[in-house]
């Protein structure tokens, strides 16, 4: 009979292995692999700062075009998967865990009495556009409404398009060096705040996640 | 030797194991808004309003010195409006400033003239007021007729302070209180730039109305709650009447956060 916690050498050796095989297996089951390299180029972090202190700004929103450039890079492995695809999805947090509503801005810092409401996270929108119209939702703002919400530039688990087809969802291998009108993603935003809302300074990230599909 | 060979199939598996991971990448972008609060009152008026009474035709129907001031207002946030009478106070923080007096310094002849002896008339009344409890919420009411006396239009005073009027005083727009209940106590942020309407809650403008009387008591001169007169027999007894002379006051108008 084998006691329950046995420190003989063989028998931690048989357990090693039996263990190994099951991570291995496990892995081998749920990660389908199918590109060599998947890039987003620059992705340091972008801060922009929008300043309304006239009434003609809030009246006529603020909007900057080409805040940030997505250019994607996706590479095949060297022996070339048919299977290898992407998805670019845009996810929006607000800090919710610091107790920030989960429909608002975070709060920075309040200007006056605070007596209105707090920046709503729908005030923000965003527009994703490149020469090909890649995207379902490209030249049209759009907007998130909660914390965590997710927006898809190229939708996950779509059929393979390859790149130069220069068509909608082109999510095939291919590079913005290569495909420039495919792979690049510029995007714009506009923030037209309301009348009602706090007077302060409140901060928003928007993350851009580029995936390998499973 | 078996440890070794147990040791590389571990190593080589883990590693088949980490490159199976699904390949991602990510990019921030964090948008910071900076939402200055916008409070802005464009007054067009001239630098000095005078009232001449040197006729007794003057100080009988008083002189009315119509849309003397107009009030446009721009906010980003939820806004009051309200008109406070202030002097130096050199006769005293609720009496107009008397420059120089005439006559002989009759007894009778009082130079303390109240600052809610002069009126005031907005043209567009105030949609704001839904919690005010006053007798009298606005300065809208027609100015009253010479033999009525009436508080309604007289100008709000606090002791010569610029404090915001209660519930029971009058403000141009908005109210006292912060319920956040539209129409009960703020005017909503806008402007009189992007009003389409003959009527704007953005734009006012002022009538100024002095009436002496005969004698010269200012019989329209009442307290901020409108309930108590404040004209010169009122207050001095009967037989008194103002000074004759040169008086100067100010009206400050007040353009604030709701509160």
């Amino acid at each position: 009979m084998i006691p329950l916690y046995d420190f003989n050498l063989q028998h931690l050796r048989e357990n090693l292995l039996f263990i190994t095989l099951v991570v291995f297996f496990t892995s081998s089951v749920y990660s389908q692999i199918h590109c060599g390299l998947v890039e987003i180029e620059p992705n340091t972090s972008i801060n922009s700062l929008l300043t309304f202190d006239s009434f003609q700004r809030y009246q006529g929103g603020y909007t900057i075009n080409s805040v940030a450039r997505i250019r994607v890079k996706v590479e095949n492995k060297s022996t070339p998967d048919p299977l290898c695809s992407w998805s670019l999805r845009m996810i929006v947090d607000n800090n919710s865990v610091s107790g920030t509503p989960i429909n608002e801005w975070e709060e920075l810092y309040l200007y006056g009495l605070g007596n209105g409401s707090n920046p709503t996270i729908d005030a923000l929108e965003i527009r994703v556009r490149n020469e090909c119209n890649t995207s379902p939702i490209d030249g049209v703002f759009t907007n998130f409404n909660n914390d965590q919400d997710i927006i898809d530039i190229i939708a996950p688990l779509l059929a393979v398009t390859p790149a130069g087809s220069c068509t909608l969802n082109v999510n095939g291998p291919g590079s913005y060096q290569i495909n420039y009108s495919e792979f690049n993603f510029t995007i714009d935003i506009k923030v037209k705040p309301n009348f009602t809302f706090n007077p302060g300074l409140f901060e928003l990230n928007v993350k851009f996640v580029l995936e390998e599909n499973p | 030797m078996k440890k070794l060979t147990l040791l590389l199939s571990n190593i080589i598996l883990l590693g088949v194991g980490i490159s199976k991971a699904q390949l991602i990448d990510e990019k921030d972008v964090t948008i910071t808004m900076d939402l200055q609060p916008v409070l802005q009152l464009d007054m067009t008026t001239s630098d000095q309003i005078e009232f001449v009474f040197d006729d007794i035709n003057d100080y009988y129907a008083g002189i009315t010195r119509y849309a003397a001031t107009i009030l446009k207002v721009s906010s980003t946030v939820s806004w009051d409006l309200y008109a406070v009478g202030r002097s130096n106070g050199g006769n005293g923080p609720e009496f107009w400033d008397q420059q120089i007096d005439y006559g002989n310094n009759n007894a009778n002849a009082i130079p303390d003239l109240p600052l809610s002896l002069l009126e005031l008339r907005q043209t567009q009344p105030n949609t704001g007021d839904g919690a005010a409890v006053g007798t009298f919420s606005d300065y809208s009411q027609a100015l009253s007729d010479v033999n009525t006396p009436s508080a309604g239009n007289s100008l709000y005073v606090n002791a010569g302070t610029n404090t915001p009027p209660s519930t029971n005083d009058k403000y141009i727009a908005g109210h006292a209180g912060t319920t956040g209940v539209a129409g009960d106590d703020f005017m909503p942020g806008g402007s009189y730039m992007t009003q389409n309407t003959v009527n704007s809650n953005y734009y006012y403008t002022i009538d100024y109305r002095i009436l002496p009387g005969l004698p010269a008591i200012f019989p329209m001169a009442a307290d901020a709650d409108g309930a108590t007169f404040e004209d010169i027999e009122t207050v001095n007894g009967a037989g008194s009447y103002a000074e004759p002379g040169v008086y100067t006051m100010y009206v400050q108008y007040i353009l604030l956060e709701d509160q």
